[in-house]
């Protein structure tokens, strides 16, 4: 089969494909066997699987495919490949967390949500790569350099990485990644998908590597809203193994889902939306985003948030500080083979005096609260997800040789993301057009806890109305003077 | 607060951590600028942290 008829349906959403699979007009063989053509083609260059599943992907396609021949469909998700962050264990499969110190690691179970994925039919193609230990800030990965599938001289964000590649590339119909101060919403933006941060407990997060404990949440990546929508169903609800998920009901996100917006008030986050530093097309992009919804009925105010800008250090001196504490024993021992970016990362975190953590918690609670009283006022807040668009993987390396770095490379990037990390509130980020280049530009739609409805009623809407979610890159033409060349581990 | 690499060393030192060289000013940083944004919010927002406990947000059910 040639490349352009597998993008016919390779691109297709989940939810179409899902469609055409319980039609009998799809089979999931040539479904999976599709992704795994391409993933063979262009991710020596792009770099989004860490470990492909190719042989027990074909299997599970060949069983679901005759499960659906003999009538026993499971669900809109049956026979649909999916990936996900190589932070989330797979029982016999290595889970290498993106770093050579855990390259041999297998565990023997499954993540809770990959059992639910495989429970509703859904198939494993692979582990996809990440940043050293789900931390953003590596320099140099050990299992190649992701690269953006729209031009891969651009990051494709962190530290979900692989994640945001894949569903963007056509290699698998969603992912699943993992979400502490931006880690699903900064790869969705910089690929061009939609990323959902859910709302924290809504998913267990059990079988995941999830040390920074008062903020990591598990979402999914996919290429539509209502895509989104149906993996969270599938993966959302209480879960025995993990104390802190919710025992809510999991509502039916893809019905609630529509095409106006009467009623609800959206406040845009001046801080986030327009502060210094914010790239013109972003800022273009984002005003007529606003002008969509606007349209669609939507009431639009603005609210200011002045302290948010005080989550990303908030984040680094008490969320950091819980993962450094788990990694202290390695760090004393195997100092060199954690990335550079990972080793002072983590060792500043591990040097925050705990009374310094205990106030920077009680800020939290502080910052927190001003996002909670705006969100009384307005049923979701907005801003682009990020201020600039995808940068040349070297500027997005977190160098950091002067307090300008740091200010530069660790902190202003992250303005608009980490608020609602530290928040714990669910937050959406889908294309909202693209650069005069052709680099994706991402809105970002906060909403209350538990609103996950509201955010994906809004960012369908949107969708609906944007022609940004159907545009696919053309791997043969921007992977043009990679694809051939030798492969590489480091960038 | 500057710290100085002297100090960062001897800190690491009480975690059993033994920084390289390579790598203290980086650390040196890092901590700093952590250490100098926690001074700023504590101006900022010192008072209202007095009357707030520190509850991790794990479990959301607040009023909504």
């Amino acid at each position: 089969m040639s490349m352009s008829r597998m993008d016919d349906f390779v691109f297709l959403s989940a939810a179409r494909q899902g469609a055409l699979i319980r039609q009998r007009k799809l089979s999931p063989v040539d479904l999976v066997r599709a992704c795994i053509a391409r993933i063979e083609r262009y991710d020596p260059v792009l770099r989004a699987y860490i470990t492909l599943c190719a042989e027990s992907a074909m299997a599970e396609a060949r069983r679901a495919e005759q499960d659906v021949m003999a009538g026993n469909y499971r669900g809109p998700l049956h026979g649909i490949p999916f990936g996900v962050k190589d932070q989330l264990c797979t029982r016999g499969i290595r889970t290498t967390l993106g770093s050579k110190i855990k390259a041999d690691y297998v565990p023997d179970t499954d993540a809770t949500v990959i059992t639910r994925l495989k429970t509703a039919g859904a198939i494993l193609i692979g582990k996809e790569n990440l940043h050293e230990f789900g931390k953003g800030g590596t320099n140099v990965f050990p299992f190649g350099q992701p690269r953006n599938p729209w031009n891969p001289d651009r990051t494709p964000s962190s530290s979900s990485s692989g994640s945001g590649i894949a569903p963007a590339a056509g290699f698998s119909s969603g992912s699943l990644g993992e979400d502490t101060g931006g880690s699903i919403r900064g790869p969705a933006a910089a690929n061009g998908i939609v990323g959902l941060r859910p709302t924290f407990g809504r998913v267990s997060r059990c079988g995941g590597v999830m040390y920074a404990w008062t903020g990591d949440t598990i979402g999914p990546l996919t290429r539509t809203v209502e895509d989104n929508a149906l993996f969270l169903k599938v993966i959302a609800g209480h879960d025995a193994e993990d104390p802190l998920s919710s025992k809510r009901p999991v509502p039916d996100y893809p019905a609630a889902l529509g095409t106006d917006l009467k009623g609800l008030r959206l406040a845009v986050v001046k801080e986030m939306a327009w502060p210094q530093g914010v790239h013109p097309e972003v800022r273009q992009a984002f005003e007529q985003a606003l002008d969509v919804l606007r349209n669609l009925g939507a009431e639009l105010g603005e609210v200011s948030l002045p302290w948010a800008k005080h989550a990303i250090p908030l984040s680094m001196l008490t969320s950091d500080a819980d993962v450094a504490s788990m990694y202290l024993p390695l760090l004393r021992t195997r100092w060199h083979d954690f990335d550079v970016g990972t080793r002072t990362r983590m060792a500043a975190a591990a040097l925050v005096p705990a009374a310094v953590y205990s106030r920077a918690m009680r800020a939290r609670a502080v910052v927190r609260r001003q996002i909670l009283d705006a969100l009384n006022r307005y049923d979701a807040l907005l801003s682009p997800t990020n201020l600039k668009p995808p940068a040349l993987i070297d500027d997005a390396r977190e160098k950091v040789e002067s307090k300008a770095d740091i200010e530069q490379r660790l902190i202003l990037r992250r303005i608009s993301t980490h608020p609602f990390g530290v928040a714990n509130t669910p937050t959406l980020a889908l294309p909202m057009g693209f650069t005069g280049d052709d680099l994706p530009l991402s809105l970002q739609i906060a909403g209350r806890p538990f609103a996950e409805e509201t955010i994906y009623r809004i960012g369908h809407a949107f969708e609906k109305a944007t022609p940004w979610h159907a545009r696919h890159p053309d791997l043969e033409c921007t992977l043009t003077g990679f694809l051939g060349r030798p492969a590489t581990v480091a960038a | 607060m500057e710290l100085t690499a002297a100090q960062v060393r001897e800190a690491a030192r009480v975690l059993d951590l033994d920084i390289p060289e390579a790598d203290i000013e980086n650390v040196r940083l890092r901590l700093t600028t952590m250490l100098a944004s926690m001074a700023e919010i504590e101006r900022t927002l010192g008072s209202k942290m007095d009357e707030t406990e520190p509850v991790p947000p794990v479990y959301p059910r607040e009023e909504f």
